[in-house]
């Protein structure tokens, strides 16, 4: 009994150094969870002000000129983005970027980190946008009327508290997209889940190379837990 | 109107404003001189919030003309950014910005806007801190401060612009009653130092004593206008009569 566990062990973490084919999948893993982490959020802030700015100033009313028309025909894209990516599932959206978007250069790392980046986003935009449209009209009203523009009002404002507001949302969403990428191997991407699936067919041993790799993602999802928490902690600071 | 021969600071010229089907404001013009306190009073949904609202033009007016230090500030082309670092403005519910200190809220816009230097704007919030006796709080938040407290601290964060006209929109409306007392006494003080103001408010008390001017608006229109002795002892029109039989 023993001895099989450890002969299994052996086969899965120690021949063939396949310990360090795991942790070579796991900084795939990171790599492209922190990449598509970076384009979400940025894609996701962008969104977020460009529909929240249509929401506050221009939905319903009969506001003309380039600048209406602009904010009008860009929250209709992010509408339809949002709509798209949230309605059709990861692996297929994955596999279109590789398969099609990709086709010629073939280059899985960069194909999923667009394609979780994408994804991300449009999950952060909903997030974000929330978070903008929690904060009270009298904060837009009150810098506004110091001076401020637009632009900054956002900037030194709104996306601060709307930020600290949504920041457990967003903390969420990180740590669903560090797990969603564990279908990278789809496109033949060899992070740590791709990894640990080749030792088991390798060496017919399931059970230590899928009870590693789930701890693994444990403890990553545990560490960013902790980590959000002290993040959160600290900007809770300005509410007694 | 006023026989002032100060300066115009202000001046209002046939302003109407609509949202959607509803008019509230039906035509107003006025003057603000340099140095007035002008106090704007009305039951409420009488148009005199959307007025001062739209002297900075936190509302679009629908048609007229505000002249703010000679501009035309309803010209679409005016950058009328520039022109309310110079019309600052205290609000109902004082809208501290949380997530700053009281200190940051006071030097946000001094610094970002006005280019001063981090010490200059600290060391001149300072001064306005001592002012009004918050001097102790300059490194609280907001949700640390009463009432009374938050709304002085909105004041000299408008102060801190250096303003040539400052504008009240309600400021004591949302304060306990034992907390009014310490707001109007700032704004007497900014008052007498010759500081113009206008003011919505339902202080009929402050209107009198403190107001160089009183303007009671109605369904959308300035009904009378006057200084406070006259306004209150002799009040011309019926409905500003009835109106100040119910508040006196």
């Amino acid at each position: 009994m023993i001895e099989g566990l450890i002969e299994s062990f052996t086969k899965t973490f120690i021949t063939e150094d396949r310990w360090l084919s795991l942790l070579r999948g796991l900084g795939t893993t990171l790599t492209i969870t922190f990449f598509a982490l970076i384009l979400g959020l940025f894609l996701g802030f962008l969104i977020a002000v460009v529909r929240s700015t249509y929401d506050m100033n221009y939905k319903g009313r009969k506001k003309t000129g380039f600048k209406a028309v602009t904010v009008k025909i860009l929250n209709a894209l992010c509408n339809i983005y949002i709509t798209v990516i949230r309605g059709t599932p990861m692996v297929v959206q994955l596999m279109i970027m590789y398969f099609i978007v990709f086709s010629s250069s073939r280059n899985g790392l960069i194909a999923a980190i667009l394609s979780f980046g994408i994804n991300s986003g449009a999950y952060v935009a909903e997030i974000v946008r929330s978070g903008i449209m929690s904060i009270d009209k009298g904060q837009f009203e009150a810098s506004r009327s110091l001076g401020f523009n637009y632009n900054s009002t956002m900037i030194h404002i709104i996306l601060p508290q709307a930020f600290k507001n949504v920041l457990p949302a967003l903390g969420n969403e990180f740590i669903v997209l560090l797990k969603e990428t564990s279908v990278a191997g789809y496109v033949a991407v060899q992070d740590l889940t791709y990894i640990a699936n080749l030792i088991r067919s390798r060496t017919y041993e399931a059970f230590f190379p899928l009870i590693a790799t789930a701890l693994i993602y444990l403890v990553l999802v545990l560490i960013i837990s902790f980590f959000l928490k002290k993040l959160e902690r600290r900007l809770r600071n300005s509410d007694h | 109107m006023t026989t002032d021969k100060n300066e115009v600071l202000i001046k209002v010229d046939d302003v109407h404003k609509r949202f959607d089907d509803i008019e509230v404001l039906k035509g107003i013009s006025t003057e603000i001189h340099k140095g007035d306190v002008i106090v704007i009073i009305g039951a409420s949904g009488s148009g005199k919030s959307t007025f001062l609202r739209c002297l900075n033009r936190l509302e679009e007016t629908t048609s007229g003309h505000i002249y703010f230090e000679g501009v035309d500030i309803t010209d679409p082309k005016v950058d009328i950014n520039l022109h309310r670092q110079k019309m600052g403005m205290v609000f109902q519910q004082f809208n501290l910005f949380p997530h700053m200190t009281v200190l940051g809220n006071m030097t946000l816009g001094p610094i970002k806007l006005l280019k001063q230097t981090k010490e200059e704007a600290e060391a001149n919030a300072m001064k306005l801190l001592e002012r009004v006796g918050l001097a102790d709080r300059a490194n609280s938040y907001p949700s640390q401060l009463s009432g009374g407290q938050k709304q002085r601290i909105a004041i000299v964060r408008a102060l801190a612009m250096n303003p040539d006209v400052l504008l009240f929109d309600e400021p004591t409306s949302a304060l306990d009653p034992e907390m009014v007392g310490e707001v109007l006494e700032v704004m007497k003080s900014l008052a007498k130092e010759g500081m113009t103001m206008a003011v919505v408010t339902h202080e009929m008390g402050f209107a009198r004593e403190v107001g160089t001017q009183v303007m009671f608006i109605d369904e959308g229109v300035i009904v009378e206008q006057g200084e406070p002795d006259k306004f209150f002892d002799n009040p011309e029109s019926p409905r500003l009569r009835d109106f100040l039989s119910k508040v006196l």
